[in-house]
C-alpha cells in the first residue's frame, strides 16, 4: 500500500511537469517588427495588441471563411490592397497580420522602385487604421520561402484537417505563427532631445550684439515599423547637409582672419514629425537677446532625392526684404550649379494646430524662416517622415552634395559680403571643398539607424554621435531634453522573435495512437501463439483479468 | 496536442518491451528479477564504455566519419559483449530454464538500453509545438534494437553456457556474435559516411534485425536438438 502512494505521487508529479507544454525549439525564427501602436488625441491607431498565437494562412482565402483565429501572411512582393483594405476597411477581425519585406539582396536592389511604391502606399494604410489584433513585418528569409508554399497547399485558413477527412490530408500540416512577448504598456513622458551648436563671429571693437544666422534640420523619423524607419531622405538628408555645413564652416571660423561677423547656430531638433513640437520647446527656451538676433533661419527637410528643383518655403510674403535677400542669394548660386529654386508661400494659420514645415515655428515666434526641400507641397501629419520605404537607396548622393553646395555658398557670400561677385568660397578641390567621403560615411550611418523618438532613450547612441560630432566642428554645444506634446501617446514592444511551428492536428495523434495500438496487440498475440500456444490465447481471451492477477 | 504525441512515442519505444514480457512464458516464471539485475549490469557496462570513449576518443566538430575513431568506437562496443557475457554467467539466477535465461537477460538489457538513450530526447523533445518524425523513427528503433538485443543474449548463451555444440555451427555462432557486437558501428557507417536518411536507415534497421533474429532462432534450435 505504501508502495502505491509514493507512485501515485511521482506519477501525479510527472503529470504536472508534463502538462506544461514548453515551446522548445521552433524551426523558423524570425526578428518581427510591430506595427506602431499610438493614440492620437485619445483616438487609437495602429496595432493594438502584441502576442500572437495563431494558425498562418495566406490569400487566397475562401469567401466568408472565418480568420479570426488566422495569423495571415502578406508577402510585399504581389500585395493585393483589394484584400488589405477589405480587411481594414470592413473592420474584419483577424487572429493576426504579418508582412513580409523583401529580402535585402542584390537582385532585389534593382526593383526598389514598385516595392517602395508599394511601401509607402501600405505605410499610409496602417498608421491611419486602427487594428485590434497584432500587425507585425518581418523580412523575407529561406526559412520562410520554404514554409510558404506549405501552408498555401493548405485550406487557406490554415486550419490543419480535421480527423473525419480523407488519409492524406492527415499528413499535411498546418503551421503555427507565435510570439510570446507581454501586453505593451504606454510609454510615460517619452523624451524628445535637442541638440544645439553654437559657433560665434568675429566681435567687433563695438559691445553690440552679432547678428545670428540658423541652420536647423530635424533629425527624428516616425514611420509604421518604429524599428525599421530609418528615414535617409526624410531627414537624413536634412542632417548630413547640416552636418557639413557645420564643418566647413568651423574651417573658416577657426581662423580669426576668417571667421565673419555672423554668428552661427546649428540646431538638430527631435518631434518633426509631431508638429515641430521639439522645435518650438526649443525656440521657447531661448534666450531673448539671442532669440532677437537671428536674423534668418534656415531649415532643411528632405533635401537628398531631387533631380534640378528645390523649393524655398516661407510664411512671410515673398516681398519681404529679408526673404527676397536670402531667395536671391540663393537663386544666383543655384544658376551657377545649374538647379532652379522655386518659392512657395503658405500663410501661417495660429488656430491650426497642424504646422506642417519647420520654420512656421519660427515665425510664430517672430523669427525670419524658411524652409529648403526637395518637396513642393506641405506633407500631410505623419507622412513624408521616413518610413519604411525611406531607405539608403531612397537618397541620391549627388542631389545632397548639390543642396550641400547651394546653401554653404549662399550662406557663405552673405556672411562675407560676396554677394554678386564672382567668386567661389567652397570651391571644388579647394581646402574648403566639400568631403564627399564625410557625405556617405554619416548618409550610411543614418540609414541604419532607426531613429523614432519615443523609443529614443536620452543617452541613445544616435544622440551621443551627433552632440559629438557638433561638440567637434561647433564651440558650445547644448543639449536640450523635452517630453513629447500631450496630443500622441506611444506604446512599447516595437520587436519581437516570430516562430513558426508545425503542427499536426489531434486527429492525426489519434490516428498514430490507434496504429500504435494495434501494432502492439498484434505483437501480443504473435508472441503468445508462438510461445505458448494458441489454446493459451484462447484461455487468456476467455478469462483476462483474473489471470493477469494471479500471475503476479 | 504535444503531450498526447509524447505519449504515443513512449508507447512505440517502451510497450514492446512489456508486451514481450507479459506475452512470453517470462511473465509466469516471474523472471523480473532477471531483467532487473540485467539491467544494473548494462547501467554498469554504459558507465565503463563512457569513460573509455571519454578516455581514448578525441572530439570533432564535424559529422564526417573517421575510419579511425569508428574503429576505435566499435572495440569499446565489445565492451557491451563483455557485460552481457557478465549478466549472463556470472550473475546467479533462480532456477530458470536456459530458454528464458537468454530472453530475461536479453529483454533487461533493451530496456535499460531504451531507457537510457531514448526516454530524455523523447522527454525534452516530443513534448514541443513542432512536429517532426524523429520520435516515430526513434520508437521503431528501439523495436529493432530489442530483437537485435534478445538475438545477441540468444548467441551469447549458446556461446558460453551451453557445453556441447555442433562443430560445424561454431563458426557461424561466433560469425553471428560478431556482426550482431557491430552492428552500432556498421549503422553510424551507414549515417555519417553515405548519408543515409531517417526512414532508410530504420527500414535497414528492422530488416537486419530480423534477419538476424531468424539465424539466431534457428542456431538456436538447432543447438537444443536432442541429439
Amino acid at each position: 500500500m505504501v508502495m502505491s502512494l509514493t507512485t501515485y505521487s511521482i506519477l501525479v508529479l510527472v503529470l504536472v511537469l508534463a502538462v506544461c507544454v514548453e515551446l522548445g525549439d521552433a524551426a523558423t525564427a524570425v526578428d518581427a517588427y510591430r506595427l506602431i501602436q499610438y493614440d492620437l488625441d485619445g483616438a487609437p491607431y495602429g496595432s493594438r495588441l502584441a502576442a500572437l498565437n495563431h494558425f498562418a494562412g495566406v490569400a487566397p482565402f475562401a469567401s466568408g471563411v472565418d480568420l479570426s483565429r488566422t495569423a495571415v501572411i502578406l508577402p510585399l512582393r504581389d500585395l493585393n490592397f483589394t484584400l488589405l483594405h477589405e480587411f481594414i476597411t470592413g473592420k474584419q477581425q483577424l487572429g493576426g497580420l504579418l508582412f513580409l519585406l523583401p529580402q535585402d539582396t542584390d537582385n532585389a536592389r534593382k526593383d526598389t522602385g514598385p516595392i517602395r511604391t508599394i511601401l509607402s502606399k501600405l505605410e499610409h494604410l496602417l498608421i491611419h487604421a486602427n487594428l485590434p489584433y497584432p500587425v507585425y513585418f518581418a523580412h523575407e528569409d529561406d526559412k520562410i520561402n520554404e514554409v510558404l508554399p506549405d501552408v498555401q497547399r493548405g485550406d487557406g485558413t490554415g486550419q490543419p484537417a480535421s480527423a473525419t477527412t480523407g488519409g492524406l490530408e492527415l499528413m499535411t500540416h498546418s503551421f503555427k505563427l507565435v510570439v510570446s512577448t507581454s501586453e505593451p504598456k504606454k510609454l510615460s513622458s517619452p523624451t524628445i532631445t535637442n541638440i544645439q551648436g553654437w559657433l560665434p563671429g568675429l566681435k567687433g571693437d563695438g559691445t553690440s550684439q552679432l547678428p545670428t544666422i540658423a541652420v536647423v534640420a530635424s533629425y527624428d523619423t516616425f514611420g509604421a515599423a518604429p524599428e525599421l524607419s530609418v528615414g535617409s531622405d526624410s531627414n537624413g538628408s536634412g542632417v548630413v547637409v547640416l552636418l557639413e555645413i557645420a564643418r566647413l564652416f568651423s574651417r573658416l571660423y577657426s581662423n580669426p582672419n576668417t571667421r565673419g561677423r555672423y554668428n552661427l547656430l546649428f540646431g538638430l531638433t527631435s518631434g518633426g514629425p509631431y508638429n515641430y513640437d521639439g522645435t518650438m520647446k526649443w525656440l521657447r527656451n531661448f534666450d531673448q537677446r539671442i532669440r532677437e538676433s537671428i536674423e534668418f533661419a534656415i531649415c532643411l527637410n528632405s533635401v537628398g532625392s531631387w533631380d534640378n528643383e528645390l523649393w524655398l518655403h516661407v510664411s512671410k510674403p515673398p516681398e519681404n526684404v529679408y526673404i527676397r535677400q536670402v531667395y536671391e542669394s540663393l537663386a544666383d548660386v543655384a544658376k551657377e550649379l545649374d538647379v532652379t529654386i522655386g518659392i512657395k508661400h503658405k500663410k501661417i494659420n495660429i488656430s491650426n494646430s497642424r504646422v506642417a514645415w519647420e520654420h512656421e515655428q519660427f515665425s510664430r515666434v517672430r523669427v525670419t524662416a524658411l524652409t529648403l526641400s526637395e518637396l513642393s507641397v506641405a506633407p500631410e501629419l505623419l507622412h513624408n517622415t521616413g518610413g519604411l520605404s525611406d531607405s539608403r537607396d531612397s537618397v541620391d548622393d549627388t542631389a545632397i552634395q548639390k543642396s550641400i553646395k547651394l546653401v554653404a555658398e549662399s550662406l557663405g557670400r552673405h556672411i562675407y559680403g560676396y554677394h554678386g561677385r564672382n567668386v567661389q568660397i567652397f570651391a571644388d578641390n579647394s581646402s574648403l571643398a566639400l568631403n564627399p567621403f564625410y557625405v556617405k560615411s554619416w548618409l550610411d550611418l543614418l540609414s541604419q539607424t532607426p531613429r523614432v523618438a519615443p523609443f529614443l532613450s536620452k543617452n541613445d547612441a544616435i544622440v551621443s554621435a551627433l552632440k559629438k560630432e557638433l561638440a567637434d566642428h561647433t564651440d558650445e554645444v547644448n543639449v536640450y531634453h523635452e517630453t513629447i506634446d500631450g496630443m500622441f501617446t506611444f506604446y512599447d514592444s516595437t520587436r519581437s522573435t516570430l516562430s513558426i511551428y508545425q503542427v499536426t492536428s489531434v486527429g492525426f495523434d489519434f490516428v498514430m495512437l490507434a496504429i500504435i495500438g494495434l501494432y502492439l496487440i498484434v505483437l501480443f498475440t504473435v508472441l503468445v501463439i508462438a510461445t505458448r500456444g494458441f489454446d493459451e490465447l484462447l484461455l487468456m481471451i476467455r478469462r483476462p483479468p483474473t489471470r493477469k492477477s494471479k500471475a503476479a | 496536442m504535444t503531450l498526447f504525441h509524447f505519449l504515443n512515442c513512449a508507447l512505440l519505444t517502451f510497450g514492446p518491451h512489456a508486451v514481450y514480457y507479459t506475452a512470453t512464458p517470462l511473465s509466469e516464471y516471474d523472471t523480473i528479477g532477471t531483467c532487473v539485475k540485467a539491467a544494473i549490469v548494462y547501467l554498469g557496462t554504459a558507465l565503463v564504455k563512457l569513460i573509455c570513449l571519454a578516455t581514448f576518443l578525441e572530439v570533432s566538430d564535424s559529422d564526417s566519419f573517421n575510419p579511425y575513431q569508428e574503429l576505435l568506437k566499435a572495440l569499446i562496443g565489445f565492451i557491451d559483449v563483455a557485460g552481457l557475457y557478465f549478466a549472463l554467467t556470472q550473475l546467479t539466477h533462480r532456477n530458470i530454464s536456459q530458454n528464458h535465461k537468454f530472453q530475461a537477460v536479453g529483454l533487461g538489457w533493451a530496456f535499460a538500453d531504451s531507457v537510457l538513450h531514448r526516454l530524455v530526447p523523447l522527454w525534452v523533445g516530443a513534448r514541443g509545438l513542432e512536429f517532426t518524425w524523429e520520435y516515430i523513427f526513434q520508437g521503431i528503433e528501439a523495436n529493432a534494437d530489442l530483437v537485435l538485443n534478445l538475438s545477441l543474449a540468444a548467441i551469447g548463451s549458446l556461446m558460453w553456457l551451453r557445453r556441447n555444440k555442433p562443430k560445424t555451427l561454431i563458426p557461424i555462432i561466433y560469425a553471428c556474435a560478431g556482426i550482431l557486437a557491430t552492428m552500432p558501428s556498421i549503422i553510424s557507417y551507414l549515417r555519417r559516411a553515405l548519408g543515409w536518411q531517417p526512414p532508410k536507415l530504420v527500414a535497414f534497421e528492422l530488416s537486419s534485425s530480423l534477419v538476424m533474429a531468424i539465424i539466431s532462432w534457428q542456431l538456436f534450435s538447432a543447438c537444443h536438438r536432442p541429439a
